[in-house]
């Protein structure tokens, strides 16, 4: 416990110094909240939504925090310390390399409840939004969404030769995500033919899950979402398992 | 007596080239152990695999008397490691680093204290990518340290260094030595090498051409200085070293 005290604190002291994630994961989700804001106000989702079109885009953009944590900062960390084997120093100590990885995983998700909290307090706060849906049920949602997310990290920063190729993996997993599944382009607002492409991405299902929860929806559709997710998350755990690189 | 670290036999191919071949080493306790020999001969090879970080194709070893592999958490609280590598996180300090380390033993050693007797007490707050080379070597030594360990495995200490870093890493080693420290340590530089060991290996090809103490080296190659008798057991070129 003690070494994952220290480890969290000055690791989390590195990850601040490097200033990515601040950016991406706690400025940008609030950059985008505020421009939904001044672009749509108060106007509801739809002509008769009980919800406004803001309340509706709040899950989304939660999420972008957790898009940018999972499969940017954690594979990149990963594939970082792997390459300056930092991993492999870890090994021939009492602790097990695994440790450093659980300390990075509990970052990540520092990042994400508070992006997720300064989110809330801004659409509460500046645009009047009420949260309709039910925390424990969104909370829920939240999680599984991090889950599958980190485990496409885990995946893409456990098995990727060096960095270089990590970077090259993020870059083509992260930037899709951002734009087309509706954590900065509202979902709503996409064409017909670009939703049937954007539904193929997993944190597209996970926000469809995010809303549901959020806004107090019926829970019907929700089980496909949950599957996809939950499914996701077994098979990239499962594949980093198995083919983790240490060194 | 039993040896301090002890290795029997130890095999090793990297995709079906032989690294190391029955490479057999016995240290006692309080014994400094040089591992010689031209880049490539198996040196690092031959340390990972007592360590176990690589997995041996054949032969075993120990080191005091437990199994790398299997005792894994209770050996390497008593073993200090120091990597070929310089392995940090980009942007740390060294208080940051020494932390880090020292919160993953039991019972660590003030890091304040070895980073003083190392002389690197104004560079606490310093980042550890703006050291000098002499000072990263020193403060790889401090973390090899921190366990407060029997036993330490130094890998090229002073590769790469100045004949003045060089000097003030060798007598951070003979001061370790005194205390009755277990080290096995890989080198290129021969006076260091004769200052400080008390028996040596020497490896061609990854496998053990000599074994003895340096007098004995010595004495085997019928040279009059060790640094002719080594290129003469080693069986290269003087033009070949690096």
């Amino acid at each position: 416990m003690k070494a994952f005290g220290t480890h969290f604190k000055t690791e989390l002291k590195l990850s601040l110094r490097g200033m990515d994630m601040v950016i991406f994961a706690i400025c940008m989700p609030i950059v985008v909240m505020v421009i939904l804001g001044i672009i749509y106000g108060s106007k509801p989702a739809f002509d008769g939504a009980s919800y406004s079109f803001l309340e509706q885009s709040f899950g989304a953009v939660a999420a972008i925090a957790v898009c940018a944590g999972g499969v940017m900062g954690l594979p990149l960390v990963v594939s970082d310390y792997r390459n300056k084997k930092i991993l492999k120093r870890f090994k021939v100590t009492p602790v097990s390399p695994t440790m450093i990885l659980l300390v990075q995983v509990a970052i990540y998700t520092l990042y994400a409840v508070v992006s997720l909290l300064l989110v809330y307090i801004t659409v509460r706060l500046f645009f009047g939004s009420s949260f309709g849906g039910s925390w424990l049920q969104f909370l829920g949602a939240y999680l599984l969404v991090m889950l599958s997310m980190f485990s496409i990290g885990m995946l893409v920063g456990g098995v990727s030769k060096d960095v270089k190729t990590a970077q090259l993996l993020c870059c083509v997993l992260y930037f899709p995500m951002l734009i087309f599944s509706g954590t900065t382009l509202p979902y709503e607002v996409m064409p017909k033919a670009l939703q049937k492409v954007a539904d193929f991405m997993p944190l597209t299902q996970g926000i469809k899950l995010l809303k549901v929860t959020s806004l107090g929806l019926s829970t019907d559709g929700v089980l496909l979402p949950i599957i996809v997710m939950a499914a996701l998350a077994v098979l990239c755990i499962g594949v980093s398992i198995r083919f983790f690189r240490w060194e | 007596m039993v040896n301090t670290i002890e290795a029997k036999n130890l095999c090793k191919a990297y995709n079906g080239i032989k690294a190391i071949e029955n490479v057999s080493i016995e240290v006692g306790p309080g014994q400094v152990f040089g591992l010689l020999g031209a880049n490539g001969a198996g040196k690092t090879t031959t340390i990972e695999c007592i360590m176990g970080t690589k997995k041996a194709d054949r032969g075993e070893a120990t080191v005091l008397g437990l199994d790398p592999y299997r005792s894994r958490k209770i050996l390497f609280e008593r073993v200090g490691v120091q990597f070929q590598e310089s392995s940090y996180q980009e942007k740390i300090l060294v208080c940051e680093l020494c932390e880090e380390t020292a919160s993953l033993y039991k019972n660590a050693a003030d890091y304040g204290e070895l980073l003083r007797r190392f002389g690197l007490s104004e560079k606490v707050k310093c980042p550890v990518s703006e050291l000098s080379g002499g000072q990263r070597q020193r403060l790889f030594i401090v973390l090899a340290l921190i366990p407060n360990p029997e036993v330490v495995f130094l890998d090229e200490l002073t590769t790469g260094l100045d004949a003045r870093a060089r000097r003030e890493v060798w007598k951070c080693l003979s001061e370790l030595k005194q205390k009755g420290m277990t080290i096995l340590l890989t080198s290129h530089f021969m006076d260091e090498v004769e200052a400080l060991c008390d028996r040596i290996m020497i490896l061609k090809s990854g496998e053990s051409v000599f074994c003895g103490t340096v007098s004995e080296a010595v004495a085997a190659s019928g040279c009059e200085k060790f640094e002719d008798a080594y290129l003469k057991l080693a069986d290269e070129e003087v033009g070949e070293r690096v």
